[in-house]
């Protein structure tokens, strides 16, 4: 097959012959067009063009895409297995939509009563909102180089990359780049995701200065709204501690994140071990360092949340000052693409310069005109944030599925008369 | 020439009653439109209210700001060194890989 790694996972989504009806509902939410079949005819996802973001499993009406990649048992055996420690990695949107699988309303905060039955079961956690605090350490101070840069003519200590600079966090758009827009790499963040720096942190500050064990054994589980984090964490490139540690002296080769339990894999885990999490003791862990986490962090399960975390930072870097609201309101909400300007006034020179700043909320709907332009070369932003998913995160392929679930109405909505 | 017993049975109804048909009907067709028009709002309510929790989430937080998480601070202090310089160069960075120009994996 074209276009994979090595060892790369391929097919993760597959279509379920006997429940397909043919409807075409996965098909108006598709974003890379991967679906075949004509209407009435069994789908099928052409897996050279899939990129496993899982929008067709939450949403067909019939549950007909399944996510093929089970790995519930081996994470058990890991658990009752003394000589590894586990590690739970959990994304900003679980802690928002696991609880509707025991019977929650959406939204439902639960985090405490993730970390008490992440806890019973035997999990360590590093809370990926920790390393979603981290990922804007990094990804923001990559921009504000670059702002420096070619706003104030500043000179870098390493060569810096284009503006606009496009967020690297969604693993579906970034293979989605990789697959379709090659020309626009250059521009994207060199950051890692939050999952993977998470995978990585975990292995060498983990092991060393908090948990004090070998990385070897070590197995990190990240938990994920997500189905295209299975594909990320397959992905050759994250041997990033192995390596770390074989430069000082350590043998071993072993992946950065172990393996990925979607939302939905967790639910089935804590099933299976008969906890019910409305029931479950809660914990704060507020004396697990690896578990503490700023606003910023948690809002990057939202569209938008990326850049308004970022913006935060990146705004108390240049103008030594913090935000004054914090909540950014203009790249809330779900509309399709968000486009806003700030002031900023930098501290050290005095100078004063607009950013500008777009959010692609989906990629299926909007992404087309704000990528071509940054194709062109000629977008007028200087950071835009792109999610696959039609509401960030939080409507990731890995969340529950929803009853109200109703992808066959977009098919129609042309017709309605208003 | 054929003879007939059918007589055709008589369908009164009166130009009051029509209308009080067609009002049903158009009540009918109305209700049905408008529990579709609901249907298509509320299909992503559940995207509302999962982002209504994280942002709850953030509003209840002491702090907001990544810079201000101190256990983070912390680690970079113990172990990273700054943002960007060598240690996160090599764990916290990664490349992209252009998949038009990449060979097939069998």
């Amino acid at each position: 097959m074209m276009g994979l790694q090595e060892n790369e996972f391929r097919g993760i989504i597959q279509i379920d012959k006997k429940a397909c009806k043919g409807c075409d509902g996965c098909k108006s939410v598709c974003p890379t067009g991967a679906i075949e079949g004509k209407y009435g005819a069994n789908h099928t996802i052409n897996q050279e063009k899939c990129i496993d973001c899982g929008q067709c499993l939450i949403n067909c009406p019939f549950g007909a895409p399944i996510d093929t990649i089970d790995m519930v048992d081996q994470v058990m055996a890991r658990l009752i297995d003394k000589s590894t420690t586990v590690v739970a990695t959990i994304a900003p949107s679980v802690r928002v939509a696991i609880g509707e699988e025991f019977g929650m309303e959406p939204g439902t905060l639960a985090t405490a009563k993730l970390y008490g039955a992440l806890k019973q079961v035997g999990f360590k956690i590093l809370d990926t909102n920790f390393t979603a605090d981290m990922t804007i350490m990094e990804e923001g101070t990559e921009l504000v180089e670059k702002l420096r840069h070619y706003f104030l003519g500043e000179d870098t200590v390493t060569p810096v990359g284009p503006l606009p600079q496009l967020t690297s966090c969604c693993p579906g758009w970034v293979h989605y780049a990789e697959l379709n827009n090659p020309g626009v790499l250059k521009h994207m963040s060199s950051a890692k995701s939050p999952m993977m720096m998470a995978g990585a942190l975990a292995k060498t500050y983990g092991a060393q200065n908090i948990w004090g064990v070998d990385p070897q054994q070590i197995y990190v589980v990240g938990i994920m709204p997500c189905t295209a984090k299975k594909f990320e964490a397959s992905r050759p490139e994250f041997y990033n501690a192995a390596q770390y540690w074989g430069k000082r002296g350590r043998t071993g080769n072993y992946p950065d994140i172990d393996t990925v339990l979607t939302t939905r894999d967790l639910a089935r885990l804590l099933k299976k071990l008969n906890i019910d999490l409305q029931a479950v003791a809660e914990i704060t862990d507020a004396d697990n360092p690896l578990a503490q986490y700023s606003g910023a962090g948690t809002i990057f399960g939202n569209t938008g949340g990326v850049m308004e975390a970022a913006l935060r930072t990146a705004y108390f870097v240049i103008t030594g000052q913090e935000l004054p609201i914090l909540s950014f309101e203009p790249v809330r909400g779900l509309n399709g693409v968000k486009k806003t300007d700030i002031s900023l006034h930098d501290a050290q020179t005095g100078k004063d310069f607009i950013l500008k700043v777009a959010v692609v909320n989906g990629i299926k709907e909007n992404l087309t005109s704000v990528i071509e332009e940054v194709e062109a070369g000629n977008s007028p932003y200087h950071f835009i944030e792109i999610m696959n998913c039609p509401g960030g995160c939080v409507n990731g392929g890995g969340q529950p599925t929803n009853p109200m679930g109703t992808a066959w109405i977009d098919k129609y909505k042309a017709l309605l008369p208003w | 020439m054929a003879h007939y017993d059918y007589e055709e049975k008589k369908l009164s109804v009166s130009r009051r009653e029509f209308l009080g048909l067609l009002g049903v009907g158009a009540a009918v067709i109305w209700m049905g439109a408008y529990v579709t028009t609901d249907l298509v709002k509320n299909r992503k309510k559940y995207i509302r209210m999962r982002a209504q929790g994280l942002y709850k989430d953030d509003g209840q937080s002491v702090i907001r700001q990544s810079h201000n998480n101190k256990a983070l601070m912390d680690m970079y202090a113990q172990f990273a060194g700054k943002p960007l310089s060598t240690v996160p160069q090599e764990l916290f960075h990664t490349k992209y890989v252009d998949r038009i120009n990449l060979g097939g994996v069998i």
